[in-house]
């Protein structure tokens, strides 16, 4: 009887809520993945409910972020498929599936990130390194374009980023001696509009950081897998690059090996580098930056700069200015052993004797590094920024490996610690960098954040746990059970005057709101 | 993960007749070992002296001991257990290569030490006190790892080391969970299950408590055995025991 009256108390507030869709990978072209809706609130989010799951049938990891407008939401799954559901029923209305090729050379799984959506046309990457273009209504082909040859270990698996009449999109398989680059393609034609390899050749600015007359650069490896994001004002593109390869073993590819574990920032019209920064110079750890590149606008030094922030995988939190590149602030957020800070140069500041050996080497972070590609998330309405970090060291290997064509090109590998905790989703002033907050979890964080107007944030884990914590303490306020790692990031969205939460989950799509 | 049959039907006949192409060549042997550092390594350890998998270095392999039945492990893996196929992923020469760096390892000789099983087995049910942790087939306690299999799967200095040292290399979920209570005193057992806001653990009695963290002040786990450390058992107890441990092959 109390519980009715209390629902019953909520109803008025129902009915002023807008509706609201999920238009991009990131929520806004700032990846902040926050929402202003404000019906789930700490008070009564332990109210949440379920109200439908789709079982795609599909297993794998499930890496989505669901794109949702009209009556419509659209999510990708492993192994090149994709669907349409009903909004409010979570009934299938299309699928679409291309075969994955056999012996597909991939480092991570067969996954897929998600839609970009423009007008009536769907935009996603399939493994076989083509970017498809699909019809919203009916999941019909439009056109696709190949980008690279998956056979010599191009893989597409990022979720594309619409600007303006163009698709920017990037290309995963720096394990197999590949060469990485960011792609535009005209949204109509799939006619490619520029191409910015991120491993520059021998004549070409930042050539000069790969061994001179070698073919080394052909194999530096630098992809793109991770969302880039985008500001109008200065009109530039921001995305982060993947590790140079072989991983650990550097000996082969002397240098800087630019433009590799980076965030560089490209003219969006002409895929021009306006400015670029290496968080990792001469990588041999597996340090992707392929973090979200968040823009937020901070103080620093008693200016407001609009900057934009990255939570590296090598273990720093880095700002930016995001119209020039300057450095703004570096802080460690996890144990860092490989360098003792980042100096006034901007290089790191390194500590002897931490590369791979062919005995083995223990450095901190490990191999995951830190923060890795899962999503982070700035809440304005709290000042924070939320993502999540592995805490741990690894002992690193090197092997020298000859390269052979579509093949793992790794030069070793790394092994674990065992030691707890081992991760935790973290909140930081994004303006220094500083801890706000820790909430210490029993794994390695698997799972994107979500913050929405109310102050809460939405998580997962790997033990399959949905969950929602405080977004001013990290303190637990309710969690689900959903029976499948939860690997994607969470979205919210509203409709008829009710705000939903979805997540993929193991091989299904979870949707919940509060008990009507 | 998506369903190949083609080519392994293809190659199956092929397969049955064929020859370790790189046998004893030390070269192709060490390509192997970059490819198993990477694949294996996960499981079956840097050295492949065995961890979640089983011990390589034995020469003697849970699913038969010739080169083509490491070849056809690899290839294929094994239904029913972790092990997955390869041979899809990494080409059949890369199989080869893998399965002659495993025949280059497998010099390492262990002699058993001398004892007498049937004295270590007495030990093991008596004055040792194991079967009060472990079980072995039907009898024993399920507080610990079961060790029915156990002489399949580790090596004799890998056994000795668990005996000795047994927080050296922690059977995954074995670890050891402290539950403090709002009131009363703490609970301390081996995980069953640990997730960021439940915990199951066994204690010594065999009984499984279920907490939820809301419920208790804290849940603790530690990467600790709570098996004791036999550092100081005569030589002759631990060799007994140890000849009984590397008897135990599930085949009784």
């Amino acid at each position: 009887m109390l519980r009715r009256t209390l629902l019953f108390l909520t109803i008025p507030a129902f009915a002023q809520l807008k509706d609201a869709d999920w238009l991009t990978y990131g929520g806004n072209d700032a990846s902040w993945r926050y929402s202003e809706l404000n019906q789930i609130t700490p008070a009564n989010v332990k109210q949440l409910n379920l109200e439908w799951v789709f079982q795609t049938g599909i297993s794998g990891k499930n890496e989505t972020t669901p794109l949702i407008r009209g009556n419509m939401m659209y999510v990708t799954g492993p192994d090149n498929n994709a669907w349409a559901l009903d909004l409010l029923t979570g009934r299938q209305v299309w699928r679409y599936v291309k075969p994955v090729p056999p012996s597909l050379p991939i480092c991570c799984g067969q996954v897929n990130r998600g839609f970009a959506l423009s007008g009536d046309t769907l935009l996603k990457m399939n493994l076989d390194s083509t970017l498809v273009a699909l019809d919203a209504k009916t999941g019909a082909v439009k056109w696709e374009t190949p980008l690279a040859d998956y056979k010599k270990g191009y893989t597409g698996t990022v979720a594309p980023l619409v600007i303006k009449d163009k698709v920017i999109t990037g290309i995963a398989g720096a394990e197999f001696g590949t060469r990485g680059f960011i792609d535009a393609y005209d949204i109509k034609t799939g006619k490619r509009a520029w191409r910015f390899y991120t491993v520059p050749a021998p004549n070409e600015p930042g050539g000069n950081t790969w061994p001179k007359d070698s073919t080394a650069y052909q194999r530096g490896g630098g992809s793109t897998w991770v969302t880039g994001t985008y500001d109008p004002e200065t009109n530039l593109t921001f995305w982060g690059t993947g590790n140079p390869g072989p991983d650990m073993n550097g000996d082969v590819r002397p240098g800087d090996n630019l433009y590799t574990c980076s965030i560089v920032a490209l003219d969006a019209d002409t895929g021009q580098l306006k400015w670029h920064y290496q968080f990792t110079p001469h990588d041999v750890h597996d340090w992707d930056a392929t973090e979200d590149p968040v823009l937020l606008d901070i103080t620093h030094e008693g200016r407001k700069v609009k900057a934009v922030v990255m939570a590296n995988r090598n273990g720093f939190y880095y700002t930016f200015d995001r119209a020039t590149g300057k450095l703004l602030t570096t802080k460690a957020y996890t144990k860092v052993t490989w360098a003792k800070g980042i100096g006034k140069d901007g290089r790191p500041i390194l500590i002897p004797g931490q590369d791979p050996t062919p005995t083995g080497n223990t450095t901190c972070p490990g191999g995951g590094g830190g923060h890795n590609w899962q999503a982070s998330a700035f809440s304005p309405q709290t000042g924070l920024y939320y993502f999540p970090t592995t805490d741990g060291c690894h002992t690193y290997f090197m092997t020298n490996q000859e390269f052979v064509e579509g093949a793992w090109f790794q030069g070793s590998t790394f092994t674990g610690e065992h030691h707890f905790p081992v991760g935790s989703i973290l909140a930081v002033d994004p303006a220094t960098g500083e801890t706000k907050w820790r909430w210490e979890m029993v794994s390695t964080p698997t799972a994107g954040i979500l913050a929405t107007a109310t102050g809460l944030l939405f998580s997962g884990d790997r033990e399959g746990y949905f969950f929602a914590l405080d977004a001013k303490s990290g303190k637990p306020l309710w969690h689900r059970q959903l029976g499948g790692t939860v690997i994607a990031p969470p979205v919210t969205w509203s409709r008829a005057g009710r705000q939903f939460v979805t997540i993929a989950a193991g091989p299904s799509i979870f949707t919940f709101a509060l008990t009507r | 993960m998506s369903c190949r049959p083609w080519p392994l039907l293809i190659l199956a006949p092929i397969l049955l007749q064929a020859q370790n192409p790189f046998a004893g060549n030390a070269s192709e042997a060490d390509a192997g070992r970059g490819l198993f550092r990477i694949m294996c390594r996960p499981c079956h350890g840097i050295s492949a002296q065995g961890g979640r998998g089983p011990d390589l270095t034995l020469g003697v392999y849970n699913n038969g001991n010739s080169d083509n039945d490491l070849f056809r492990v690899i290839y294929h893996g094994v239904q029913g257990t972790e092990m997955p196929s390869y041979g899809a992923r990494i080409g059949d020469e890369n199989v080869w290569r893998m399965v002659t760096y495993i025949r280059s390892l497998t010099t390492r000789k262990e002699p058993p030490p001398p004892g007498d099983r049937a004295a270590g087995e007495a030990f093991f049910w008596s004055k040792g006190g194991c079967g009060n942790c472990h079980i072995v087939g039907q009898r024993g306690s399920a507080f610990g790892p079961e060790l029915t299999r156990i002489g399949r799967k580790r090596s004799l200095e890998h056994l000795r080391q668990s005996l000795t040292d047994p927080n050296a290399d922690l059977t995954p979920t074995y670890y050891k969970i402290t539950v403090t209570p709002r009131t009363g005193p703490n609970i301390t057992g081996t995980q069953r299950n640990i997730d960021n806001f439940t915990a199951e653990l066994m204690t010594t009695d065999g009984r499984i408590h279920f907490f939820e963290r809301d419920a208790v002040s804290s849940i603790q786990r530690d990467y600790v055995s709570l098996m004791p450390a036999y550092k100081s058992l005569p030589t002759q107890d631990m060799n007994n025991i140890l000849l009984y441990l590397l008897s135990l092959r599930g085949e009784n």
